[in-house]
């Protein structure tokens, strides 16, 4: 028991704590760096130590003190308790979401649930808490309209995101994250590996959609709207704040880990057979090669961000409602008649 | 009668509303300067401001001079030319009695650089090279109005011998 | 009655009128120097040469005398030409000094070129240098090198002066002005030389130097310095009065007005009384109508004197003996003033006050009955209320001293002073040059007197403060000669 507890302990040390905090914290300076880069800019690269600059890679420390150190400002007339809650209820969710995600062949997973994507899904879904109650704890009217429309966005979408899933689960029989990923690990027609991308390419276009709409990241960031409409943490300053970015941050790692997982075949490296090779080694590639996909799929959502203009909010509500859940519904009737006729 | 063209909206096709090729293209545009300027570098038109200064363009003005005369004193005779031409109405003048041949001079002499568009019709406007707008000195920023002021010894300071000769007479 | 034809319009004028003359009425323009209508012909600089039928050559329009029957053309191509030879002429040692020489902007000889030579000297030898700053009084300072000779300056003080003090030297060329030697000029006009001087040669010490011409604009209003109401022109730049220059008046100044007026403006440059006092204190316009609106009904009773000032206009004077009356029925009015001073045999008069005339026709309408000012000096610690206006009162050292006297005592004062130091409420007044209305010379001609400046923010005139101390009584002041002191 206590062994068990240790190396549960131990595995949320490494893969939520280090990598997943670490890798957001990194994400704040990509996302500043990779906006620079492709506006022909240099980006962040003054916060140095003992003169090093490091392409400004110590901003997320900088910041970090930062926001330490910043007033903690309370409008007037907010409710106190839930407004330092707010943030917390929004940071919580994407963290525990991680539990269910396997990082690396047989128990290298917090919580090998039979339920897995369904307790994604219904963790995920506190999520909206968050962003409602900071609106709404902040008394201030555009941060509740602002969190107004988060809530209606993230419901929508949440909607599509479920049921664009479906298709995989039809394909793999299951929702266990681990039982998809060992699906993933075969090879069609002896030579095209078998993973979620191949065999639900639409799902997979449908998922990443509805995954960046439920992050509230651009083109979809109606909500929050930084550069000119007013979001629902505009009386956030200081750590609050901070934690709120964080979350998003966090999710951008959620929806990457997910899609790995679901598309990419997880920990799985294609055309090479584990058992054939030689201990531990294969393991540590495999998670090397799961945390590669992982790093690749937060990029790949940050170009996203950084080309596509923002929607307008009918656009963005039309698009759940009227595109993707009739699309995602027919992905599931497509996929299922094809499973049907093959078997 | 000028000439209306009406330019169609392009028809958005069911590819152009999948978004998938529009996409495409534009992460392709994007991508190609993400990996330009990450491996080369070349494409980075940012400047290291304190470090690396641009230089200025040579017709670049900067604050106002008042030239000198032989011996030293300023050349302007405060005919009001310049501040009469100024469009912010930003020079302030006192006239004084020199006391020898040149009769006019100032005794102030203020460029409020608050108000200064730095238009050069001073320097246009005045008949004996007094005032000049070639110092390329920049003006620095106050934190009062008062200290935006520009007096007779600050714009005298940045003064040299004008080559022009005093007097205008045929030679 | 000798009948002639100028640019082919024609026009009868009494016999002995010049050229010149009958071209101005006629509205036709002839370029002249030396002419001024308010003087004597002199006829030597030739700027005004026409051409007649009556003569071979070009004549001077300001000296030949219109004759019967006389074609005058002042366009001919010869005329023009001739203009232009003789402004060549005359600019030819002419140090064109423009950027530094004050007359530019308001310069005949600057405006003729433009008119008619325009074109670069031919002259090419070194210019005869001739003395400049050139003290010639305490009032003018002469520069011999922008000089054309027109006499004019020597003719104002021959003629209009009477104090012949300056002169012609030397010949040709090297001729310039002067004063005798020991001699200065000083006559009391001596500041209108510069006024006449159609070029830069002659500069007031006044203006010298201190705002270009184009710069300024000018308000016609009057002088008050003395009874004779001067009219002149207040050059204003920036809310300052730049200078005051003499207008044409033919029925009381003609052309001309004397130095000590047209250097008045200067005491109102300091010491202004810029925010009503009470007791004391500063205290905000509307605070000191107050108070003084609720104590003035009360001391109706007890006697209240109002000494008034012969520097209002007389719209001001009914709005405030409206105000006065029916505050206090009782009250009696006194009219204080500057003393009498010299007169003398040209514009100047004894009363050194403006409107004692139009003072006078104003009281008389509304019957009031005025007692002298020392009487109300005696009767002040009697009392209830005293009110002083303005503060150029000759007794102002006594009307200072029963204002302490006196349990309520008002002041409204331009400058600060002993009378507003010593009233219990001071209000701030205006200057002549703030005020509007008008005012009635000892000839009893009424002139308009017009705002050249805006007054400071709390300042108000005479009528303007009468009406808002009746307004705040509930009894405001009603329409005709009240009303419209009002606007001042
Ligand atoms: S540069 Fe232009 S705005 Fe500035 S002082 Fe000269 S004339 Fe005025
Ligand atoms: S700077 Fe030139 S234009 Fe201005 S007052 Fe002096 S001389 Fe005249
Ligand atoms: S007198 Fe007239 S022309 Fe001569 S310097 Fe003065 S402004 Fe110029
Ligand atoms: S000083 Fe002036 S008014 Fe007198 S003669 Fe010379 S130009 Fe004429
Ligand atoms: S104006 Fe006639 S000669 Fe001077």
């Amino acid at each position: 028991m206590l062994e068990f507890v240790l190396l549960t302990l131990l595995k949320i040390l490494g893969f939520v704590l280090v990598f997943c905090i670490m890798l957001a914290a990194v994400l704040t300076w990509t996302e500043r760096k990779m906006s620079a880069v492709i506006q022909d800019r240099i980006g962040p690269n003054r916060a140095s130590i003992l003169g090093i600059r490091a392409f400004g890679l110590f901003h997320p420390i900088a910041d970090m003190l930062k926001s330490f150190v910043k007033e903690d400002f309370v409008p007037a007339g907010a409710n106190r308790t839930l407004f330092f809650l707010a943030p917390a209820i929004a940071l919580v969710p994407p963290l525990c979401a991680f539990a269910v995600v396997p990082f690396g062949p047989g128990d290298l997973v917090i919580s090998n649930l039979d339920s897995g994507m369904l307790f994604v899904f219904a963790i995920l879904g506190f999520g909206i808490y968050g962003t409602t109650l900071g609106g709404w704890a902040s008394a201030n009217n555009f941060a509740m309209l602002g969190s107004l429309r988060g809530a209606a966005q993230m419901i929508s979408y949440e909607v599509s995101m479920g049921l664009n899933l479906v298709g995989i689960f039809l394909v793999f029989g299951s929702v266990s994250l681990t039982q998809i990923v060992a699906g993933q690990g075969e090879l069609l027609w002896g030579w095209l590996p078998r993973w979620g991308i191949v065999v639900q390419p639409f799902g997979f276009l449908l998922f990443l959609a509805a995954a960046m709409a439920e992050n509230k990241r651009a083109p979809f960031d109606l909500p929050e709207g930084e550069s000119e409409i007013i979001g629902y943490f505009v009386e956030y300053s200081a750590m609050g704040f901070a934690t709120f970015m964080l979350s998003e941050f966090v999710e951008v790692i959620v929806i990457a880990c997910i899609a790995a997982t679901l598309f990419f075949g997880g920990w799985q490296i294609p055309w090479v057979d584990p058992a054939g090779t030689a201990g531990g080694w294969i393991t540590v590639a495999q998670v090397a090669f799961f945390a590669a996909k992982v790093l690749f799929l937060c990029w790949f959502q940050m170009l996203i961000r950084w080309t596509v203009p923002r929607f307008r909010y009918d656009q963005v509500m039309s698009l759940g409602w009227k595109v993707l859940l009739p699309l995602s519904l027919v992905n599931i009737l497509a996929t299922a008649v094809v499973l049907a006729l093959i078997a | 009668m000028v000439k209306v063209k009406v330019v169609e909206r392009p028809p958005a096709d069911l590819v152009v509303q999948s978004w998938v090729p529009e996409l495409w293209k534009g992460m392709k545009v994007t991508g190609r300067h993400f990996f330009r300027n990450v491996l080369t570098g070349k494409g980075i038109v940012t400047s290291q401001y304190p470090e690396a200064r641009r230089p200025y363009p040579p017709r670049y003005r900067g604050k106002h001079r008042l030239m000198r005369r032989e011996d030293g004193s300023v050349r302007c005779v405060a005919c009001f030319m310049c501040s009469t031409a100024c469009p912010a109405d930003c020079i302030r003048i006192v006239a004084g009695e020199r006391g020898d041949e040149n009769e006019k001079y100032p005794v102030v002499f203020e460029v409020d650089f608050i108000k200064c568009v730095f238009c050069g019709m001073c320097e246009e406007a005045c008949p004996c090279d007094a005032i000049r707008l070639d110092s390329g000195v920049h003006r620095v920023p106050a934190y009062t109005r008062a200290d935006e002021l520009s007096g007779k010894e600050d714009l005298l300071s940045l003064g040299t011998l004008s080559v022009s000769r005093q007097g205008g007479e045929f030679k | 009655m000798p009948t002639l034809t100028i640019d082919g319009r024609e026009i009868t004028v009494e016999p002995g009128t010049r050229i010149i003359e009958a071209a101005d009425r006629l509205g036709i323009d002839i370029p002249r120097f030396c002419y001024h209508p308010g003087l004597p012909v002199a006829g030597n600089c030739r700027m005004c040469l026409v051409d007649t039928n009556k003569s071979p050559k070009p004549v001077a329009a300001c000296w030949d005398p219109c004759q019967d029957g006389h074609v005058v053309t002042t366009n001919s191509p010869r005329v023009l030409e001739a203009r232009r030879a003789v402004l060549e002429y005359i600019l030819l040692h002419h140090p064109v000094d423009c950027p530094i020489c004050d007359q530019a902007g308001e310069c005949d000889l600057q405006d003729l070129y433009f008119a008619h030579d325009h074109r670069p000297s031919r002259h090419f030898f070194t210019k005869n240098h001739k003395a400049k700053q050139r003290a010639l009084g305490p009032q003018i300072v002469y520069d011999a090198e922008r000089c054309i000779n027109c006499t004019r300056c020597i003719r104002v003080c021959d003629e209009i002066a009477k104090a012949p003090q300056l002169v012609q030297v030397q010949r040709g060329e090297r001729t310039y002005i002067d004063v005798f030697p020991g001699t200065q000029l000083d006559h009391p006009y001596s500041m209108c030389t510069a006024d006449v001087c159609p070029v830069g040669a002659l500069t007031t010490r006044d203006f010298r130097f201190k705002c270009r011409a184009w710069l300024t604009h000018g308000i016609d209003t009057v002088c008050g310095e003395c009874s004779r109401g001067c009219a002149i022109r207040a050059d204003v730049y920036r809310n300052e009065v730049q200078r005051l220059v003499p207008r044409h008046d033919p029925e009381v100044n003609g052309y001309w007005a004397c130095d000590a007026g047209r250097l008045a403006y200067h005491r109102f440059e300091a010491g202004r009384l810029e925010a009503a006092r009470v007791a004391g204190a500063p205290a905000p316009y509307a605070q000191a109508v107050r108070e003084a609106a609720e104590a003035l009904p009360g001391a109706a009773t007890g006697g209240v004197a109002v000494v008034l000032t012969p520097w209002m206009t007389c719209e001001d004077a009914a709005a405030v003996v409206a105000m006065v009356r029916s505050a206090a029925p009782g009250a009696v009015f006194a009219v204080g003033g500057a003393a009498a001073g010299q007169a003398d045999s040209v514009l100047v008069k004894a009363d050194k006050n403006p409107n004692h005339a139009g003072l006078r026709r104003v009281l008389e309408a509304a019957g009031v009955v005025l007692v002298p000012v020392d009487e109300v000096v005696a009767r002040a610690p009697s009392l209830a209320a005293l009110v002083v206006l303005g503060t150029e009162h000759a007794q102002a050292d006594a009307l200072a001293a029963a204002l302490r006297q006196a349990p309520l005592s008002i002041a409204v004062a331009a400058l600060d002073g002993p009378l507003a130091g010593a009233a219990r409420i001071a209000f701030p007044g205006l200057s002549p040059y703030e005020t509007d209305g008008t005012w009635v010379n000892e000839a009893g001609l009424s002139r308009r007197v017009r705002q050249a400046l805006v007054p400071p923010a709390e300042a108000r005139g005479y009528g303007t403060w009468a009406s808002d101390l009746a307004d705040r009584m509930g009894r405001p002041l009603a329409g005709g000669d009240a009303a419209a002191g009002k606007g001042a």
